[in-house]
């Protein structure tokens, strides 16, 4: 009989192990269930627009098509584009519940289509999702607290502490306890997920990675348990301290680095530039048509040849007013970013200091479900514009009809896009 | 402190039965203790003699017999009972962070009375404990000075009934004799004393009666003078103990 | 003094001395100020934000130029929803809900630019505001000086010398309680004083400040009693505080996010982008007005030349290219709002499905009453939704009727291919001043307290069960008789 087999046989005949460990193994299973659900739901719903957007062109396309005017093509066909969750989305559910992962544009002025949001329920999304993440950053260190506030004052308070220490190797004992405990915790909140990645698909070092960063959480938890525990005090004491250590480390100063976070880095750019957008493109209709048209030539100098704009509407000057009222806003639409990236950077670092942000945001990083993977979308979702402008403006600058034909020519969201 | 030198005994036990957990405990146990006389009961450990006390106490209801302290019965009428008797546990409990006299003056508090500094003074005085420790916490108290601050409660409260747990377990032999003496003042000051020990030598010294319980009653009775052979008295309970 | 206030008085003294407790009071009451201090700046200088840019909006909207009106139709409106002024003390869902909306003809914009897609995942740890410190973070306190009260003492053997000094268990159970709930007071203070701040000085309702003030003083009592009953319960204090505790991270921590997920599973919403799609579809079964054939617009046509006894839509007194556009708004409005009304009832139905988790845990009851009456509820946020689009209604239809009113069927129809006409179709820009400006109608009090209602009854159902424990306790202590 080995001393770990022995120190498990020990460890799992007291009265909390087992439930305790049962309890962390089933709330862990419970929340990949819920984000294995989440997620498959949100795959298909990306399934599901499909033909419900196939359906939608095909009625715009029969109309459009009768006299074949390319800027009624552009102007009424939507184009659909979606954010598919990663393997690992189902732990970390992140922001996708908040931000748009299915989203359509038009060949229109991008910035007042890119910042639409979803329907969601706010109320529900206030407290969060119960993922994975949430059960590993916050309840797993409560789970260790109450298997390892006592190692050490548990033996002395029944009197056993001394024969213990006099039986020898004194390190060596608490290292075996407390690893076998801390190892057990690491299994039960660690098991499900494995099982749930296996299910969505995870690649073995994406795998591999989270678990690592999952040990690495809870060793600090275990350091600071074992810590605690060496001041010597009773094992009420370590409980009332370890717990409280733990309300701070999680709730309080990640709040309080919100705050600091969100109001050293204000951002009002956002409306700011969606204003400014909607004046910048509606005046287009109000300035002389040769202006404009100038204007934008200069970013596109390959339609300058075309047949000049004599009607009183030509959507030629329409579709140029649209891009010019996008370049308009283009510095504070970089502000607005730069904003949020560097509240995003400023929580990274927060991140290095508080163990639960570092495992939050590692996590969401890897799951794709952060600040950067929303940010990621919308700079697909913005080149796949510009190819979308690119691929209506031949037709409308050469006058082209647009044929039935044509809209299965228009470019399509890729997943690589 | 009143008037008790009537014929009855402040504590009168006949019979006494008393069943734990379906067990049966105390078995027929017949005790007495007057006014001005310190009892010990000795016996080994689960013998009863802390069920004896919390019967005393109206804490534990009785199985049979009859029990009355100052002619009132615990069962019934626990909150007079407990008004006349001071109850010294095998380590007095008193809150750490609060001084001597926060604590007295607390604990009488409880049942309405405010002892003024010189009335609690001098029953520390009478208890022994020195004045310079008296508006110190009592965290870093010995036994010994935790007791004296346990027996100036019971000087203030004027009980006239002690009931003393484990008393002189774990005090070093000055402080046990030091603690003897001072339940001979309480005999003087007329008070009667049931003493619940281990120690039959501290008994010897300050007891007037020795009663040893073993298989739930009283199986000898001595009263304790100086003629007391205290080691024949020894192996005589010890045998009693083991059969 | 009566035992129940000698030993409340005594417990206090107890707290007093004990560097644990003054810390963890101290601790509890600076973040509840700063939480107060920072809630109540940040909510000014957001309304401060939406007012300005809501005064932005409307001076652009009266300033534009001479214009077609549907160009006007097209400009839109921006609306801003403004911040209740109990936000401060509770900002609810406002971080989660955009607060700006776009207003533009035939379409349904979402509200954008709400704080939680521009924050980090720092968001979602909570946010520090006075209601979060009572909700999450007052009942910890209460345990952390509260579980030993009682089993402490039992442990010790202190409990004991009070039954033989004659004090009954209930006397004991009902004392510490009394201690504890000046500590809850103490928690609750910077609060109150929000309170009291916002409703003289920000203008908030007063009775909806007071049911905010009651319904946190209940929720803290429920701890109270909780707390000192476990305390009585529990075989040792060690038992107590980890009872407690996991009865708190089940209460404040695990019910919140447990119930989201269970009623999104039991009532899943559709996203945005299918309702746009139904909603297009199924405007083309009514009619599309694109197509010279379709019936339903053939049959409007003729119903509008039999009211004005002509034949042909030229001979019109008024611009039939505006009566279609007024009728094509009416009949995708009346679809936004069949939609609207639909998701506002499924989500009526997720978040009563998340109330009713309230049953086992006080966090959420007190969760919905705050909000609630705070006005930053879902509910508040659908008000908004619902006016606006009440507004976008009107002022677009408005802006429909002066091309019906004042613009010529011919002009409309050759504006594009003859200048003059062209110019003649641009109407004086003194009509857009004309246009009202948007008024948000917060929820009058009895609507607040409405929605209030279910919250502030789970918790008076909590606290009669926490009454009870504590009845149980005393009873059980007075038998057990320490």
């Amino acid at each position: 009989m080995s001393r770990l087999g022995q120190e498990l046989r020990l460890f799992l005949r007291q009265r909390l192990a087992v439930p305790t460990l049962a309890l962390l193994a089933l709330l862990a299973a419970v929340s990949v269930a819920a984000g294995v659900t989440e997620i498959r739901r949100q795959a298909e719903t990306i399934a599901r627009i499909q033909p419900l957007q196939a359906a939608e062109e095909a009625v715009v396309a029969a109309w459009v098509s009768r006299d074949g005017d390319a800027g009624n093509a552009a102007y009424y066909t939507f184009h659909a584009t979606w954010d598919r969750p990663s393997a690992l989305a189902f732990a970390a559910l992140g922001q996708r519940d908040v931000a748009p992962y299915v989203l359509r544009v038009r060949a229109l002025a991008l910035e007042s289509q890119i910042h639409e949001g979803e329907t969601y329920n706010a109320e529900l999304a206030l407290p969060g999702r119960f993922d994975w993440a949430f059960v590993l950053t916050f309840l797993a260190p409560l789970i260790l607290i109450v298997l390892l506030h006592d190692l050490i004052s548990g033996e002395r308070e029944a009197g056993r502490l001394q024969a213990l220490q006099a039986a020898g190797g004194r390190a060596g004992l608490w290292t075996r306890r407390a690893g076998l405990r801390a190892g057990l915790v690491f299994v039960a909140v660690a098991a499900p997920f494995v099982a749930g990645a296996a299910v969505s698909g995870a690649q073995a070092v994406e795998v591999l990675g989270v678990l690592a960063v999952a040990g690495l959480y809870l060793l600090f938890w275990t350091l600071v348990c074992l810590g605690v525990g060496a001041l010597g005090r009773s094992s009420v004491a370590n409980g009332a301290v370890l717990a409280a250590t733990w309300v701070v480390l999680t709730l309080v100063l990640p709040a309080l680095a919100h705050i600091a976070i969100n109001s050293a880095n204000p951002v009002r750019q956002g409306v700011e530039l969606t204003l400014a957008q909607r004046e910048a493109v509606h005046a287009g209709w109000d300035k002389p048509k040769d202006a404009t048209l100038a204007a934008f030539f200069k970013v596109h100098p390959e339609w300058r040849d075309t047949p000049p704009v004599t009607s009183g509407f030509h959507w030629k000057w329409y579709y140029a007013f649209q891009h010019l009222g996008d370049l308009s806003v283009a510095d504070p639409v970089r502000a607005y970013r730069r904003g949020l990236e560097s509240r995003d950077a400023w929580t990274a670092r927060v991140g290095l200091v508080l163990p639960a942000v570092g495992l939050q945001t590692t996590l969401h990083r890897m799951a794709g479900t952060d600040l950067a993977a929303q940010l990621a979308y919308q700079d697909r979702i913005r080149a796949f514009h510009e190819r979308l402008r690119r691929f209506y403006y031949p037709y409308i600058f050469n006058e082209t009809p647009f044929r039935e034909g044509d809209f299965a020519k228009a470019p399509r969201w890729a997943e690589g896009d | 402190m009143p008037d008790l030198t009537a014929a009855e005994p402040a504590i009168d036990v006949r019979d006494l039965c008393v069943d734990r957990g379906g067990a049966p405990v105390l078995r027929n146990l017949r005790l007495s203790v007057n006014a001005g006389e310190v009892y010990a009961l000795l016996g080994g450990n689960g013998a009863g003699k802390s069920t004896t006390l919390a019967v005393l106490m109206g804490l534990l209801r009785p199985a049979g017999g009859s029990v009355e302290v100052m002619g009132l019965d615990p069962a019934t009428q626990a909150d007079a009972v407990r008004r006349r008797i001071a109850y010294l546990p095998e380590t007095v409990a008193l809150y750490e962070t609060l001084s001597a006299y926060e604590n007295i003056a607390y604990f009488l508090g409880l049942s309405g009375d405010r002892p003024s500094r010189a009335e609690m003074d001098a029953a520390l005085d009478a208890a022994g404990l020195q004045a310079g420790a008296r508006t110190r916490r009592t965290g870093g108290f010995s036994k010994g000075m935790r007791q004296k601050v346990a027996i100036a409660m019971a000087l203030l409260r004027e009980v006239p009934v002690l009931l003393l747990d484990e008393p002189t377990t774990g005090l070093d032999p000055v402080a046990a004799s030091d603690f003897n003496a001072l339940v001979g003042g309480l005999r003087e000051r007329g008070a009667a004393v049931l003493m619940v020990t281990h120690d039959l030598l501290g008994a010897a010294d300050c007891a007037d009666r020795i009663g040893f319980l073993a298989g739930g009653g009283i199986v000898e009775e001595v009263r304790a003078d100086d003629g007391l052979d205290v080691l024949a008295l020894h192996r005589r309970f010890g045998e009693a103990a083991a059969g | 003094m009566s035992p129940v206030l000698h030993i409340a008085a005594n417990e206090l003294r107890l707290m007093a001395r004990a560097r644990v407790a003054q810390l963890a009071i101290a601790l509890v009451v600076i973040l509840s100020a700063v939480a107060a201090l920072t809630a109540i700046s940040q909510g000014r200088e957001s309304q401060e934000i939406r007012s300005r840019f809501q005064a932005q909006a409307d001076r652009e909207f009266d300033g534009q130029p001479a214009r077609h009106p549907h160009r006007m139709v097209h400009y839109g409106h921006f609306v801003f929803r403004p911040l209740p002024a109990l936000a401060g003390f509770d900002p609810g869902v406002d971080a989660f809900t955009g607060s700006t909306l776009f207003l533009e003809g035939h379409r349904q914009n979402s509200a954008n630019f709400g704080d939680v897609r521009q924050s980090s995942l720092l968001v979602r740890f909570g946010q520090l505001t006075p209601a979060f410190v009572i909700q999450a973070l007052g009942p910890l306190v209460l345990i952390f000086l509260g579980f030993g009260a009682i089993a402490r003492e039992r442990d010790s053997g202190l409990l004991r010398l009070h039954f033989t000094q004659g004090v009954r268990a209930g006397q004991v159970v009902l004392g510490k309680a009394a201690a504890l709930s000046v500590v809850a007071g103490l928690i609750l203070a910077p609060a109150l004083g929000a309170l009291a701040w916002l409703t003289l000085v920000g203008g908030a309702a007063p009775v909806a400040a007071l049911t905010l003030a009651a319904g946190y003083a209940a929720y803290l009592l429920v701890w109270v009693l909780a707390t000192t009953s476990i305390s009585a319960l529990a075989p040792s204090s060690r038992t107590a505080l980890a009872s407690l505790v996991a009865a708190w991270a089940l209460s404040a921590i695990l019910a919140p996010r447990l119930a989201t997920d269970i009623a999104l599973l039991a009532a899943p919403q559709p996203t945005r982008l299918e309702t746009d799609i139904a909603i297009q579809r199924d405007l083309k079964e009514i009619g599309d007005s694109h197509n010279p054939d379709d019936p339903y617009f053939n049959a409007f046509r003729a119903s509008v030349l039999k009211t004005y006894g002509v034949a042909r839509v030229e001979d019109l007194p008024v611009n039939y290219r505006g009566l279609i556009a007024m009728e094509g708004e009416r009949l995708t409005s009346s679809l936004f709002e069949r939609y609207a009304e639909r998701q506002f009832a499924d989500q009526r139905r997720q978040s009563g499905l998340a109330l009713a988790l309230g049953l086992v845990s006080p966090t959420l009851a007190v969760r919905s009453l705050s909000m609630a009456a705070s006005g930053t509820d879902l509910e508040g946020h659908r008000r908004f939704l619902r006016q606006a689009e009440a507004y976008r209604y009107a002022i677009v239809q408005r802006l429909n009727r002066l091309q019906v009113e004042r613009l010529t069927f011919s002009d409309d129809s050759k504006r594009n291919s003859d200048p003059e006409a062209g110019r003649r179709v641009r109407i004086d820009p003194g009509a857009w001043r004309q246009t009202p400006d948007f008024i948000y109608r917060p929820a009058s009090t009895t609507e607040a307290l409405g929605a209030a209602t279910p919250g502030l009854l789970l918790l008076g159902g909590w606290l009669a069960l926490a009454g009870g424990l504590a009845w149980a306790a005393s009873r059980r202590l007075e038998r057990a008789g320490a």
